[in-house]
């Protein structure tokens, strides 16, 4: 890199840079104007703005639609939490832990949430908990707890991940030493498992909550009359209209799960999760 | 700092009999949720693939292939087939020109500061939702939308111009919604290329452009191809971007595989459409994988 620096040479370094910008600048630029018109005072979208006004988020705050997903999204994204730490954090422990050979399957099968796609995975769901309906007679497609549900599903992958991960970072000695000093199994994992692990846990959870909280696709399928996540409102107002009120909305999840983001990487390197 | 929790533990409690968990047993909750809530459900699909479609009951009955002949037999169906994967061919390309040149920045800038700012520009976009940047995009691209209103106020233009509902609105978003799947894989590779091959080459005498593509582009092949790979098999199943910046005629699979399974009720046909979906995906990611083995030699 510190070679001689020739005008062709020059050229290079400015060609990747400019291709660098435009990219940052396709994944900034969308972001940026919807938070930008959900200000502008006019509902029709003008340039240069005539003002600006925080009405549009009152307004979209007084429709049912936007405040009852907003809530369902919230309570979704909770228990999906609970339900992926609840099963994930313990199947985390079997495989950062073991040495058996069918791991690498029942990995892959735990992962397999994240491999098939969300419309495939979400229409598949559909049937069977339609088909469980009809058999038994308990409703739990569109309700909330099939929302719960697939929400816990597609969560699962991320808790395991990220708990795996400081499974591995931790020092195993701690382990094997309180054990050698005569703590059982669970008092091990307990008082020196539990502890070193918990930023992993942590972050786990909070990543299920935002990885749940933005699904569009497995909702697609899941959402029913009064249990309507908030993408779910977004897409279907977009269908009609664009304005600085679904802007406002788009915004205040931008805000939510921004919010969520700076909380997680207090405790854990964002740039690991992936 | 975390001692101090385990210590006020009420001491009864360290009495009581602790749990007996097999060790074997952790992931058995985990596999159930899987079992139950995905593989199980493939499995039906797969059943209501080959069923008889009856509009009256939703039972799957009989056993045929007509729903994967239907698809094959209407050229309206394979022509669905054809546009997505050509939208997911050019999503890819792009991806590709935008990301590898990000995804070098972030790995061989100096500055760590520079270099995390980016990398947090790459997720963060990512975890804020599918809707969320389609509204960005829905905002900017529409007749009454940013680009347009901007242009007309610069004079550029002056009527507004028709962006939305045009394969250019699908692919911007497309490739926005993507883009960071590829920027993240990309730079955990390159950052594995040690700098000293492209200083090597420089030092004989390769210019920058030469050392680039006759160095580091083979020597990250793997993870070019890998971020290739996640970004096709994800617009091959994008869903928002079709529907909203398609518009009603811009037809993709995964829109299809949802409007016949909830707005149609033909299970057989959306179960067939699913499979012919997920079939299109792995034949294209095998015959890429064995096409470019052959040219780079094993990944």
């Amino acid at each position: 890199m510190r070679a001689l620096v020739r005008s062709g040479d020059r050229f290079f370094h400015l060609a990747i840079a400019a291709i660098a910008a435009l990219a940052f600048l396709e994944l900034i630029l969308p972001l940026a104007s919807v938070v930008w018109v959900s200000f502008f005072e006019n509902k029709i979208i003008n340039f240069p703005p005539k003002g600006y006004t925080l009405d549009w988020y009152w307004n979209a705050w007084s429709m049912p639609r936007f405040r009852d997903g907003f809530l369902v999204s919230l309570q979704v994204g909770v228990a999906a939490t609970l339900i992926s730490m609840l099963v994930g954090v313990p199947a985390a422990i079997f495989l950062a832990r073991t040495r058996f050979w069918g791991r690498e399957v029942i990995q892959t099968v735990l992962l397999g949430p994240l491999i098939v796609p969300g419309i495939v995975a979400g229409s598949a769901l559909f049937m069977f908990l339609i088909e469980f309906e009809v058999f038994t007679g308990v409703q739990v497609a569109q309700t909330f707890a099939g929302l719960c549900l697939g929400h816990s599903l597609i969560a699962l992958p991320w808790t395991i991940r990220l708990v795996t991960a400081s499974l591995v970072g931790m020092n195993q000695q701690l382990e094997e030493a309180a054990s050698t000093m005569g703590a059982r199994p669970f008092t091990v994992f307990r008082r020196v498992t539990l502890p070193a692990i918990r930023p992993g846990i942590i972050a786990g959870g909070l990543f299920a909550f935002v990885i749940s909280f933005v699904d569009l696709e497995k909702s697609l399928f899941l959402v029913g009359p009064g249990t309507t996540t908030l993408p779910i409102a977004i897409v279907n107002y977009l269908e009609w209209s664009i304005d600085p009120t679904i802007a406002a909305v788009a915004t205040v999840q931008i805000a939510a799960i921004a919010l969520v983001m700076i909380i997680t990487d207090r405790f854990f390197n964002l740039t690991r999760a992936f | 700092m975390n001692s101090s929790i385990a210590i006020t533990l009420p001491p009864g409690r360290r009495a009581g009999r602790p749990l007996k968990i097999p060790f074997g047993a952790l992931p058995v909750p985990g596999l159930l949720l899987v079992v139950f809530g995905l593989i199980l459900p493939l499995l039906l699909m797969a059943r209501y693939s080959v069923a008889i479609y009856n509009p009256a009951d939703i039972i799957a009955e009989g056993l045929t292939l007509d729903n994967y002949l239907r698809f094959l037999s209407e050229p309206f169906y394979r022509e669905v087939l054809a546009r997505t994967v050509l939208v997911a061919a050019l999503t890819t390309f792009f991806c590709l020109i935008l990301g590898v040149p990000a995804a070098y920045v972030i790995s061989r800038t100096r500055s760590p500061k520079l270099r995390t700012i980016l990398i947090l520009c790459s997720i963060i976009p990512l975890l804020m939702g599918n809707a969320v940047r389609v509204a960005g995009w829905m905002v900017l691209l529409a007749d009454r939308g940013l680009v347009n209103e901007t242009l007309m106020f610069l004079n550029i233009i002056d009527a507004s111009v028709r962006i939305m509902y045009t394969l250019t609105a699908v692919l911007l978003s497309l490739v926005a919604v993507l883009l960071p799947f590829m920027i993240i894989t990309l730079q955990s590779v390159f950052d594995r290329i040690d700098g000293s091959y492209e200083e090597a080459a420089a030092t004989l005498g390769a210019r920058p452009w030469t050392a680039f593509l006759k160095v580091f582009v083979p020597l990250a092949m793997p993870g070019i191809f890998s971020g290739g790979l996640l970004v096709f098999i994800l617009s091959m199943n994008a869903y928002a971007s079709p529907v909203l910046l398609g518009g009603p005629s811009f037809h993709m699979m995964a829109p299809m595989v949802y409007e016949q399974a909830i707005r149609v009720f033909n299970w057989p046909f959306a179960a067939s459409l699913a499979f012919v979906l997920m079939l299109a995906t792995l034949l294209l990611t095998v015959v890429s994988s064995v096409l470019l083995q052959k040219k780079y030699g094993r990944m």
